[in-house]
């Protein structure tokens, strides 16, 4: 009976668990499309101005007109972003652990961090701008603020989660710490941390670009503020596409290492069974 | 006969928002070699707790429990575990899950592997070693539990309501499985059910728990043939064990 039962879970995952009907693309793009035509038609047709909104074809056209710019600009906001998420998950990862383990962080630390994570950190940026100067430090230091506490909050919030039968059966195996952690702490934790690197990455091009805003001399954020400057739209909706894609590009590869790591997360395995390759 | 698990006076409160909370005890009570022991009464009667206290994971407020006549004062390492719930971990198969037993002790899982394999096929699971936990029903999940618990041969198996969790139908197949396990390889266990018949079914003696705060109310010895099949379950015998241990909990309030 238990056989049967298993087995037709594994044809038909879908009939029974409820998970989304696998996503039509052809759907997705044709809606995108559409929608940039729409706009298209609207600017046209309503004549509005081009200071206050650009149609798409005046975006293209001047994504390879200012190619080089734009090019320029990307690689400094890429640079702050990777650079600044990669810190913060280097740095928020252990001290998560530590936090987790040490009654003393818990006390100490890990208040004065969840006090300044109420802080906006946007209002460092100036600061460091003054520390660091105008270029890619300053930049850097705020992506890695805005990543850093998404990571350290869920970090924590993961490895102090184990369920009390888990560590009940860890304890009667007379397992020291370091192997309960890496068999079973770690593993566990993974889908949480994931949460925390997630939410990092939707905030660090927002980070980079506010603080390009505030005191920069290159990067997408000081190419749209310059560009707003002149009433240019076509350069400035350009450079958010730009900004749009890199913050897709960080936010893509984290889901991909992400199902690289945990396929057996009920999450992946809920996203496997949607796209039917189950 | 030489007893395996002694409790002397132990007793357990827990410290709560509203108080303390008298658990269980004071309870004396020892458990031979090689028996199969139930403890069996209402929820939140500190069966749970009682587990917990001889296998060092909690310790008594008062009283001490030896086995082999040395204190249990820090986690018992000679002990396999069952809870309610499987505690299966997501990311290892079937049989990983079943190593992880002796990789948390360090030890080299290819040399269990022939043996995880052996007990998990003893218990119907052969075909499913390379499957997730998640892609299994829940009474082979608790299979899978059984094998782990006892992958490392300990002499002492501590059961906190392994069937507790699990539809009627599967219930009474592990039931069958647990006690084919048992005579396979005898060891000193013990058992937390509220279930009578499983009770009366498994164990060599049913220690009869009150409602909390939980006291040993009485020890039935049963004596009945093994394996306890089918026609065993329907004789005046077993049916007398049952009533028997009804009545109690009826006096109770319980049932």
């Amino acid at each position: 009976m238990d056989t049967k039962r298993t087995g037709k879970r594994n044809t038909a995952p879908t009939e029974h668990s409820g998970a989304p009907r696998a996503v039509d693309h052809g759907t997705t793009a044709a809606f995108f499309l559409a929608s940039f035509l729409l706009w298209e038609v609207i600017v046209r047709i309503f004549h509005v101005p081009r200071y206050i909104i650009a149609p798409p074809s005046a975006v293209m056209t001047q994504m390879a007109a200012r190619f080089t710019d734009i090019y320029k600009h990307t690689l400094a906001t890429s640079l702050e972003t990777f650079v600044g998420f990669g810190i913060a998950v280097l740095v928020g990862v252990p001290l998560a652990m530590a936090t987790a383990f040490s009654r003393f962080l818990r006390q100490t630390f890990y208040p004065l961090a969840v006090t300044l994570e109420m802080v906006p950190k946007i209002a460092f940026a100036p600061i460091f701008v003054i520390w660091l100067g105008f270029g890619f430090g300053s930049k850097m230091v705020v992506v890695l603020l805005v990543c850093f506490f998404p990571i350290l909050i869920n970090g924590v919030f993961g490895f102090t989660s184990l369920p009390t039968e888990l560590q009940y059966l860890s304890r009667s195996t007379g397992a020291g710490a370091i192997r309960a952690f890496v068999k079973i702490r770690l593993p566990y934790a993974l889908p949480q941390l994931f949460v925390g690197f997630k939410g990092a990455a939707v905030n660090a091009t927002i980070g980079a670009t506010i603080a390009e805003w505030i005191g920069g001399n290159a990067g997408l954020g000081y190419f749209i503020s310059m560009s707003t400057g002149l009433f240019r739209m076509d350069i400035a909706i350009a450079a958010i596409i730009v900004l749009t894609a890199l913050g897709l590009l960080l936010y893509g590869i984290v889901l991909w290492v992400e199902t690289k790591m945990i396929p057996w997360h009920v999450s992946q395995r809920a996203r496997i069974n949607a796209t039917g390759s189950a | 006969m030489c007893d395996s698990i002694t409790l002397y006076g132990v007793k357990k409160v827990y410290d709560s928002r509203n108080g303390p909370v008298h658990a269980i005890g004071p309870a004396d009570l020892s458990i031979r070699k090689g028996e199969f022991v139930s403890f069996l009464g209402p929820s939140g009667c500190g069966k749970s707790t009682l587990v917990l206290m001889v296998a060092g994971l909690l310790p008594p407020t008062e009283g001490e429990i030896r086995i082999d006549g040395v204190v249990v004062n820090e986690p018992r390492t000679d002990v396999g575990i069952v809870f309610q719930t499987p505690v299966l971990v997501d990311w290892r198969s079937v049989l990983g899950n079943v190593l992880l037993q002796v990789e948390l002790r360090g030890l080299d899982p290819a040399q269990y592997r022939a043996h995880a394999v052996e007990l998990l096929e003893s218990v119907g699971l052969g075909e499913f070693l390379k499957q997730r936990p998640y892609e299994l029903s829940g009474g082979m999940q608790q299979r899978t539990a059984f094998c782990r618990a006892l992958l490392h041969d300990p002499p002492i198996v501590l059961m906190d309501e392994p069937l507790g969790a699990l539809d009627a139908m599967t219930r009474t197949r592990l039931r069958d499985d647990l006690e084919k396990l048992w005579l396979g390889s005898p060891k000193s266990v013990l058992f937390v059910t509220h279930d009578i018949s499983e009770a009366v079914q498994l164990s060599d003696r049913v220690v009869v728990i009150t409602p909390r705060p939980g006291r040993v109310e009485r020890e039935i010895t049963v004596d009945l043939p093994h394996p306890r099949d089918f026609d065993v379950r329907q004789s005046p015998e077993f049916l007398g064990y049952v009533k028997d241990i009804s009545d109690i909990f009826m006096q109770y309030g319980v049932i």
